[in-house]
């Protein structure tokens, strides 16, 4: 018989790693045209992290997305980065875009106060002008700021910056210290049904409310959630590296090493819960990770709902689910029909 | 070994590939397209502010089309492809490598070995991963010799005809065996736990005294691999300067260079490392792995060369997620408040240490949740074992003990006739809370997260 259940699980986690320094370094280049080049030692590994940084340097800069053409990954030519790890690019990477995209702009500002008849400090960038902050029908384009800037004075817009998080260093006796700068948080809930004849699992459902400060680009977080998930699923019920004796991998093939397929992916529902870290660019941390780090609890909590047996191994196989409720059952006292 | 050799100086060799040419593998070559490609829907606003909008990545186009070059596209003039040969042992030590059948092949361009490598060791924190095994073997995935061909089937025959000895070891595969005094060393003399950290605050032994109830358990985890859909690949090409341009897909271009530099005592400046659009990483290319090894090849065949994982070596030749073993003990009011929890966690790290130490790092600060606790002691070691090594993987550990403390935390509700819900939000942090390490914690939503989730599941709603 099929049994349904239902689990949740919450989780925390931190943005950026502890071990060592963790900089990124960015520099924003503003083209005669109005548009922007960035520039980042951060690689795009299919997460749409280029997107985001972009989206941070328009944001900066008061231009729009499709304005900055970014160029990545090359260290003859792009600046330093500890690289796209430890869900640290929106939050490290993305901070030195913001700073060195202020950078460009104040240098913008120097070159439109006198266009403008102001002090640079009474500017603001926005809808692709830099216009007098209250006035915003005085204002030039950013292009004609940034040949003015590079024509006429000499002094091409270009903004560069690095960021590092402020930790403080873990005490080795107690562990006490700031590791990480700051956290995200998330819940997920699974719905499941479980065969108690052959202890297959199908997951149903599963519900994510997951803490990524700012969303700099919500369809890219539901993207992320959507796809840690998937990687939840895996290591909760399917995958396992398994060794022989000798200690030699004995199913390094997809055929025998068991993974989600899109077969296999719930109904999934993502909410962004709202948060606004003042530390992270324009209040963004980040949500790479996090995405898959409650899966494989809420799916184990949801199984004990549905057949009242808890897993403490993963993956929780239909083996192993099924020699559970034998177990359980075995222990049980034997009822009288 | 070889001398280097050309295509033009050896007739015999000219002869035997002018067939291997025609049948080589060519790039892949893309359908005719018009650019730009017409867009009949603005799909961003125009307007700033640009933070917040759903914009549509600028690689989607190239990516739905097909056209998003990966290192398998790449080709460059005269490029060879090279082989690693694995050892498909545990533990050894190399008596002898005999490479000459493989050299004397028609089509085989380079042999390397271990000891080819100028600095034959590497790894984030910890340098004890040689490129190529030289001496000892530490584990099944361990690479000891590459070729480089003008095809990538006569470098996969090529490595079938190269003949090493070794000395079997005794290999260790458990960590509690081999956190034993007297088990085999994997890396002698060093100890086989090669990290060991603890976290504590409060009087944890008190407060699990004077604790209503007590909770106790064991949770395990498994190793498990990335499986990107693009293995590990790169392409190094030297230039006449003595410049070696690596095309990688590496997460991290700026210290992997430096690792690439280290290992073939080049200065940093006269490596280039180009990060190509990567299918997929999740942690597992955080690290080099082959790129030495192209580079010596490429050097000694005086031809680029590029090398691609396959998928069996993205599983044993390439880092996994560390196997967990967690002790949990929890101390329980009987209104559901936790007064303390004591945790023990042992990582199997496999042959090397690689991400170890974050994944330790992460692990330990997460492992009791994200709850007030008052009194906590987290002790966590990593374990050498000869098995394929663990590193990093999206999560470094708290996939691994969220799954405990989460299970556990349903146990306690559960014995004490609590909502799964309810006891989570009497415990969890709220907006400055001390975390386990003492920091006050900022923009806290897990309660938030909970209620938000719990509304959208609708879990207080009647079941039916």
């Amino acid at each position: 018989m099929r049994r349904r259940g239902r689990g949740i699980a919450c989780m925390w986690y931190p943005i950026g790693f502890t071990v060592s320094a963790n900089p990124s370094a960015a520099t924003v280049k503003v083209n005669e045209d109005g548009t922007a080049t960035l520039l980042t030692g951060t690689v795009e590994t299919g997460q749409g992290s280029l997107t985001v940084l972009g989206q941070i340097a328009a944001e900066a800069l008061g231009i729009a997305t499709e304005d900055v053409h970014v160029v990545s990954a090359d260290t003859d030519a792009t600046p330093m980065d500890t690289g796209a790890i430890a869900s640290r690019t929106t939050y490290v990477t993305g901070n030195a875009v913001k700073l060195a995209g202020e950078r460009a702009r104040a240098i913008l500002f120097e070159a439109a106060a006198p266009m403008l008849g102001v002090k640079p400090e009474q500017l603001e960038a926005r809808d692709r002008k830099i216009q007098v902050r209250g006035f915003p029908q005085r204002s030039v384009a950013i292009g004609e700021a940034a040949r003015h800037a590079l024509v006429g004075k000499g002094e091409p817009p270009i903004g560069t910056a690095s960021f590092n998080p402020p930790t403080v260093a873990m005490d080795p006796e107690t562990g006490q210290g700031k590791p990480f700068a700051t956290y995200v948080y998330a819940t997920q809930i699974a719905e499941v049904e479980v065969d108690d004849e052959t202890g297959e699992v199908e997951v149903l459902r599963i519900v994510a409310a997951h803490d990524c400060g700012t969303p700099i680009n919500p369809m890219l977080v539901e993207g992320q959630v959507e796809g840690g998930i998937a990687m939840g699923i895996g290591f909760a019920l399917q995958e396992e590296i398994l060794f022989d004796d000798d200690g030699r991998q004995i199913n390094p093939n997809l055929t025998n090493y068991i993974m989600p397929t899109s077969l296999d992916m719930p109904e999934i529902e993502v909410d962004i819960v709202p948060s606004h870290d003042p530390t992270g660019p324009f209040g963004a941390k980040g949500v790479g990770e996090p995405t898959s780090v409650p899966t494989a609890a809420a799916i184990a909590n949801a199984i004990y709902d549905a057949v009242g047996v808890r897993l403490t191994a993963l993956p929780m196989t239909a083996e192993r689910v099924l020699a559970a409720i034998k177990a359980k059952r075995a222990a049980q006292p034997q009822q009288l029909r | 070994m070889s001398d280097r050799r050309t295509v033009t100086e050896d007739p015999a060799l000219r002869e035997s590939l002018s067939g291997l040419e025609a049948s080589a593998r060519l790039p892949a070559t893309l359908p005719p397209a018009q650019f730009p490609i017409e867009t009949l829907v603005p799909e961003v606003r125009q307007q700033t502010p640009a933070v917040g909008q759903r914009a549509t990545r600028p690689d989607a186009r190239l990516h739905g089309l097909g056209q998003t070059k990966y290192i398998d596209d790449l080709a460059l003039p005269g490029m060879l492809h090279a082989r690693i040969k694995r050892a498909g042992i545990a533990a050894a030590r190399i008596v002898r490598i005999d490479t000459r059948a493989a050299e004397a092949m028609p089509g085989v361009m380079a042999v390397v070995t271990g000891r080819d490598v100028p600095v034959n060791s590497f790894g984030p924190s910890l340098q004890d991963q040689p490129v190529l095994a030289d001496e000892r073997v530490y584990h099944a995935g361990d690479g000891v010799a590459a070729v480089a061909a003008a095809t990538d089937a006569i470098a996969a025959e090529a490595l079938e005809r190269i003949v090493v000895e070794y000395a079997p070891l005794p290999a260790v595969l458990d960590p509690f065996e081999a956190m034993r005094e007297d088990a085999p060393r994997v890396h002698p003399p060093a100890s086989n736990v090669y990290a060991h950290k603890i976290i504590r605050k409060g009087d944890v032994e008190r407060a699990l005294a004077e604790a209503d109830r007590v909770f106790e358990g064991r949770w395990t985890t498994q190793m498990v691999e990335h499986v990107p859909i693009e293995p590990h690949a790169a392409i190094a090409a030297w230039d006449a300067n003595g410049r070696l341009t690596v095309y990688s897909t590496l997460g991290r271009i700026t210290l992997g260079r430096a690792d690439i530099a280290r290992t073939l005592a080049l200065p940093v400046n006269r490596v280039q490392v180009i990060g190509t659009i990567v299918g997929g990483n999740f942690g597992g290319k955080n690290e080099i792995s082959q790129e030495p090894v192209l580079a010596l090849l490429a050097k000694k065949a005086g031809r680029p060369v590029k090398g691609v994982f396959t998928r069996g070596e993205e599983f044993y030749a390439s880092t996994t997620r560390h196997p967990f073993f967690m002790d949990y003990k929890t101390g329980v009011g009987r209104d559901g408040r936790i007064r303390a929890r004591k945790v023990r966690l042992v990582l199997d790290g496999g042959a090397y240490c690689s991400w170890s130490e974050t994944t330790l790092g992460k692990a330990c600060i997460l492992a009791t949740g994200p709850y007030r606790i008052e009194h906590v002691q987290v002790e966590a070691f990593a374990v050498y074992t000869n098995k394929t090594v663990a590193g990093a993987m999206r999560g470094f550990g708290a996939p691994q003990v969220c799954f405990a403390y989460e299970s556990q935390m349903d146990e306690i509700a559960a014995a004490l006739g609590i909502d799964p819900l309810e006891i989570r939000l009497a415990n969890a942090f709220d907006e400055g809370a001390a975390s386990p390490t003492g920091q006050t914690l900022e923009s806290v939503v897990v309660k938030a997260s909970l209620e938000q989730a719990a509304a959208r599941f609708g879990w207080r709603e009647p079941r039916s």
